[in-house]
């Protein structure tokens, strides 16, 4: 391994990293807008922005994953232009992509050598001497015999960290690298961030937590739809910092009829999560009743796409009962549970709730193409859906030019009206809805909370589940919050505020008493 | 006794061209990129090494065209399958058509429409110095060179796949493309570099074939060794040990298929001949996905989507 | 605008399989002329073996049901990105069952003859299918792997068939004693070799194409063939239309099956269908996978082969050369297939693009 060295060459007046006027598009969407960001030597830079600021873009150039339609990347003195990742990983720039890039089949020391490059015999009995040790002296706790696939996230992650430290790298990159971790693995990361820095070395640090950002950044610069609204210290106060991420004041508090809740329409009772990696702790027990939004919060990964594929049927739960209305649904198919009254919206619009190549009119159909008015015992009735694609496009305001369009070529706000003009549309009694505002604009997300506050106020049982705490607190008549694959607690939404659903989201996934 | 020991000579024998093959298919495989082709490429090994070796009356010659015609082979496929990241199974399908179709043409091309036949002398059996000597077994020893080459290549590719860098780089194209781009490699070079190997080296099974195993080429010759090859290697479980005994295996059931009425076996030649296709089947029915195939094999790469 | 309607034009599968076609044929000429003949009466040849008798274009017409039958099971299959390339299997075994089941009953009428021996054969051929889909299914073994291996399975079943109980005792080598002339499917035109086959062949590509667009299962193989999850979000049973999926385009390809044995053959013989389940693939693709087009390109596919045998006779180039043009017509479609599908979305084809 090469010894550390490069950093005394440099004069500390100099930055490691500067960007200069980067500028991305994508079709019609600039997600960079000319961006300015430096890194000085031995720093944490935050940079923080929602989903589709442009923080994952900027990153993927800086690594030479995509290439800029303009503008300057300077490392250390070096003009890095059109590069590779091969080139920005020999120049000294490492990155934990969001989404691991590793090889499941294959032990940790052959991820590591992968990384690592090199010619000639493998020396793997070197490189497992040499993880351990690196491992060990940041506290990483890796066996390099183990193999990637059968490791947990948070080790997953340590894969990624050591692959990097073992290259020496001077810029080290982490797209959002909390957002699959427990809260302890949370603040071990941080811990190993600080030392790394205290070591001279940079991090880029990509998030929209403000929490950890403040936490462990020296410097903080603040994304929104692709260009730098703000750079400020780690001073700077959260809600500042959240007030300049999302451009835009709370979401004005929506007209809400008050009436009483009816009787209950979807009930959960005793439900254990099967979740993919960590084991759920403890059962899952609500209610939702007519004209009533239970809005539940939690940090991203508790089980909520968990908690929302089960009661869609989409995944069986371990334990535990489903009453719609007065039927018990556990072991009924997802098309049975549609039939009976129950509507899903799931957060993944790209792969789930939308078919990209097929047209508006049939993602309009898409759960009920077995029923009017779009058919009858298995004969589709074209005539009828062009009818009902047109005043679904009128209703919702989906800017399509025709009904034949494929679904793909519109902007993600009017992809989510499509799914929402087809859940709502069938005047479900129960609506589950996970993350409906995931990238969209603040003229859309306003439209859809309007939407379903509408379907509430009609009489329908809906379950909200978000991230966002602002739309939980504007939308639920009663909160609650997930943390390890359960419901924490559930209160009215009189006692609510953020501090208290922080408090609790914080709690631990483990928690022996929250 | 003397019957057995003919009997495993000649599996021996016959399983070179599809050691070979295999070989071929473990390197574009465990690099991601499905060998349906092989049959094909197995074909144009043979048809180019007899033209070579007919015109030159040179083995050598004969060996170094069947390496550049299954090269040319694997060519089509990563222009097809790699390049325009068609699917695999169905460009593989159609490159085997393709060389059906044109050794088929370019024989009676060759020899303006009479006799479409090529006729070559065998290449001659070694015998391995003190092995070749043992009482009774000595036949089995008396192996020709390819024979000889086929096992010994088994080991430093093996060798080349668990141990060396490059090694790991194909594995790692074949595990997750992506992965290996964002860690600075270049994937779809591995890939058509692989490809292209293996591709060559299943055209040596076609040489070995009609240099040393039959002596002369006509249309189809191959008659499924490729597929045969490529279920020794899901049989193997696409690791080079296990599928040189899948090999074996198959060569032995090619054996006894002549030797069914020596035998006085109750089964009928096409039974036998059956035979590996239903192992292969129950192979893959019995392990199932657990069955440890390359994570992203016949899965496309585009490099403008990593992430 | 004009560029704007080339480039709409460019990215439709009808140009792109038009333009793979064009391509291929060119690449036959050249080949053609460096046989030393001349491109020209090459095709006049093909051309006169194709059309120049009501014999030639009743081969032609009959080679064509076949082509047309197995290649919508493909197209079906291809749509919801299950890769059955099984026809091969299906249509050999299909051809035996038919044979089995006509041999069965020596003395019925033309009726039940028929009737029993074109149900055997997509009986067979189903069942082959559905074997291959369950242990894709329950096993989650890739299905090209077991379909690939399972035609040869099907092969060599025929062959244990004929060189045993099917067999034909005496007959110098593998095939089925002649059918019984009941069991002839009716002729089209009298005096010639064309029968009924085409027309189903016809009716079903046209029955397959309502199923694609206008009907309910047929929205959900679209659904499941852009994305698995998807289709499970819209209630979709991955399994329970696979294994479907894979029953029809069985009995498709064991009715094509059935329909050579019935209507050309007239016994079962070793090898009969060699090749046309590959061929079938083909024409699927060349079809850009809409069902209704399998009938124009497998009638270009049925009468290139037909016209190439006459080609052989006539200027000597070898009829070889047919295997060259359909790898090659297949080889230019999915490369043209594949690179519409990274740009536009509606030329995409999910099976193909990969």
């Amino acid at each position: 391994m090469p010894a550390a060295s490069g950093l005394a060459g440099h004069a500390r007046s100099h930055n490691l990293l500067e960007l200069r006027g980067i500028e991305k598009r994508y079709g019609t969407v600039l997600a960079n807008a000319g961006i300015d960001l430096d890194v000085p030597p031995g720093s944490v830079v935050g940079l923080l922005g929602e989903n589709g600021s442009g923080k994952s873009t900027l990153m993927k150039i800086l690594f030479g994953v995509v290439p800029a339609d303009r503008g300057g990347i300077v490392f250390r003195q070096q003009e890095l232009s059109g590069h590779t990742p091969a080139e920005a990983i020999a120049a000294g720039i490492g990155m934990v992509h969001q989404h691991f890039m590793l090889f499941d089949g294959m032990s940790v020391a052959e991820n590591v050598l992968l990384g690592l490059g090199g010619r000639g015999r493998l020396r793997l009995a070197d490189a497992a001497m040499a993880i351990r040790r690196t491992s060990e002296t940041y506290g990483l706790d890796l066996d390099p015999a183990a193999i990637v696939g059968d490791l947990p996230l948070g080790s997953r992650q340590r894969v990624e960290i050591v692959k990097a430290l073992m290259r020496d790298v001077q810029l080290l990159i982490l797209d959002e690298p909390t957002s699959n971790l427990a809260p302890p693995e949370v603040a071990r990361l941080l811990a190993i961030c600080s030392r790394l820095r205290d070591e001279g070395r940079s991090i880029i640090f990509i998030s929209h937590k403000l929490g950890e950002v403040l936490e462990i950044c020296g410097h903080i610069v603040v994304l929104r739809d692709g260009r730098v609204v703000a750079r400020c210290d780690g001073s700077a106060s959260r809600a500042e910092l959240a007030r300049l991420m999302v451009g835009r004041d709370p979401p004005p508090p929506l007209a809400r009829a008050a009436h009483a809740a009816g009787k209950p329409l979807l009930a959960l009772r005793g439900i254990e999560l099967s979740m993919s990696d960590t084991a759920s702790s403890g059962s899952i027990c609500f209610e939702v009743r007519e004209g009533e939004i239970l809005a539940i919060a939690g940090v991203d990964g508790n089980g909520q796409h968990e908690l929302g594929r089960s009661i869609a049927g989409l995944q069986r739960p371990r334990a535990g009962s489903i009453r719609l209305g007065n039927e018990d649904v556990t072991r009924w198919s997802v098309g049975a549970r549609v039939a009976a009254g129950l509507a899903y919206v799931p957060a993944d619009r790209a792969t789930t709730s939308l078919v990209p190549r097929l047209s508006v009119a049939e993602n309009l159909m898409l759960r009920d193409c077995t029923r009017p008015p779009f058919g009858q015992h298995g004969v589709l009735w074209p005539s009828a859906l062009r009818r009902v694609a047109r005043a679904a496009m009128a209703a919702y305001a989906i800017r399509a030019r025709s009904g034949s369009m494929p679904a793909g070529q519109l902007s993600g706000g009017n992809q989510q009206k499509i799914v929402l003009a087809r859940e709502i549309g069938r005047q479900p009694r129960v609506l589950v809805v996970l993350q409906p505002t995931w990238g969209l604009d603040p003229e859309t997300t306003g439209f859809v909370m309007a939407q379903i506050l509408r379907l509430r106020d009609a009489g329908a049982a809906i379950l909200y589940i978000s991230s966002e705490l602002d739309e939980v607190l504007a939308l639920g008549d009663r909160i609650g919050v997930m943390a390890g694959g359960r419901l924490v607690d559930i209160m009215e939404r009189a006692h609510a505020n953020s501090d208290r659903l922080g408090l609790m989201m914080g709690s631990s996934a483990h928690g022996s008493a929250a | 006794m003397d019957q057995v020991v003919s009997l495993l000579a000649a599996s021996v024998r016959f399983a070179t061209p599809m050691l070979f093959a295999a070989l071929g298919a473990i390197l574009s495989e465990q690099a991601g990129v499905f060998a349906v082709g092989l049959e094909g490429m197995m074909l144009a090994g043979a048809f180019g090494a007899a033209v070579a070796a007919s015109a030159t009356g040179s083995d050598v010659a004969g060996l170094l065209a069947s390496l550049a015609a299954g090269g040319l082979v694997g060519i089509v496929v990563g222009l097809v399958a790699l390049r325009f990241r068609a699917d695999q199974m169905v460009t593989g399908l159609a490159v085997n058509m393709l060389a059906a179709g044109s050794t088929s043409f370019l024989l009676r091309v060759l020899h303006h429409g009479s006799a479409p036949v090529i006729a070559l002398p065998l290449i001659n059996a070694w015998a391995i110095p003190g092995l070749a000597a043992i009482p009774l077994l000595g036949s089995l020893f008396r192996q020709p060179p390819l024979t000889l080459l086929a096992f010994a290549a088994f080991v430093p590719v093996s060798w080349f796949l668990t141990s060396t860098h490059a090694g790991l780089r194909l594995r790692g194209a074949g595990e997750n493309p992506n992965a290996a781009y964002v860690a600075g490699h270049d994937p779809g070079r591995t890939r058509l570099v692989a490809t292209i190997a293996g591709a060559s080296i299943a055209g040596l099974g076609g040489a070995v074939l009609v240099l040393q195993q039959v002596g002369t080429y006509t249309d189809a010759m191959t008659g499924g060794r490729g597929f045969l090859a490529l279920a020794a290697v899901i049989v193997g479980r696409w690791q080079p040990g296990a599928t040189l005994v899948a090999c074996l295996a198959f060569g032995a059931a090619e054996a006894l298929e002549l030797r069914v009425e020596i035998f006085g076996l109750p089964l009928s030649s096409y039974t036998v001949e059956m035979l590996p296709y239903l192992v292969a089947v129950l192979v893959l029915a019995a392990f199932g996905r657990s069955v440890r195939m390359p994570a992203a094999l016949g899965r496309a790469y585009d490099p403008g989507q990593p992430g | 605008m004009t560029a704007r309607l080339v480039v709409a034009v460019m990215e439709l599968p009808a140009f792109r399989a038009v333009l793979a076609l064009l391509l291929a044929m060119l690449c036959t000429g050249i080949l053609v002329a460096l046989a030393g003949a001349s491109p020209v009466a090459a095709l006049q040849a093909v051309m006169a073996g194709a059309f120049g008798s009501i014999d030639r274009i009743a081969y032609g017409l009959n080679r064509a049901a076949i082509y047309i039958l197995g290649g919508t099971g493909v197209v079906l299959c291809f749509r919801a990105g299950i890769i059955n390339i099984g026809g091969e299997g299906q249509i050999a075994l299909g051809g035996l069952c038919a044979g089995w089941a006509v041999l069965r009953h020596p003395g019925a009428g033309p009726m039940l003859s028929v009737t029993s021996g074109l149900l055997g054969g997509m009986l067979g051929g189903l069942a082959w299918a559905v074997l291959a889909a369950i242990i894709h299914v329950v096993r989650r073994v890739n299905e090209v792997v077991v379909t690939l291996l399972m035609n040869f399975i099907a092969g060599l079943l025929v062959e244990v068939a004929l060189h045993g109980p099917l067999g034909e005792v005496g007959a110098g080598f593998l095939q089925s004693p002649p059918l019984p002339s009941a069991s002839r499917l009716p002729l089209l035109v009298e005096g010639t070799d064309l029968h009924a086959g085409i027309l189903a062949a016809i009716a079903v590509a046209l029955l397959a194409q309502l199923l694609l667009r206008r009907s309910g299962p047929g929205f959900a193989l679209r659904v499941l063939g852009e994305s698995h999850r998807a289709a499970a979000y819209a209630g979709f049973s991955r399994i329970r239309l696979t294994i479907g999926l894979m029953a029809l385009a069985g009995a498709l390809a064991g009715l094509a099956g059935a329909v050579e044995v019935l209507g050309v053959q007239q016994r079962v013989v070793d090898g009969f269908s060699r090749g046309f389940g590959f061929n079938a693939i083909a024409v699927a693709l060349l079809a850009a996978l809409e069902p209704w087009a399998t009938i124009p390109a497998g009638l270009f596919f049925a009468f290139l082969e037909t016209g190439t045998r006459t080609m052989q006779r006539r200027i000597g180039i070898p009829a070889s050369l047919v295997v060259v043009t359909q790898a090659l017509t297949m080889l230019f479609v999915l490369a043209a297939m594949a690179g519409a599908g990274r740009k536009g979305a509606r030329s995409a084809r999910p099976a193909i693009a990969g």
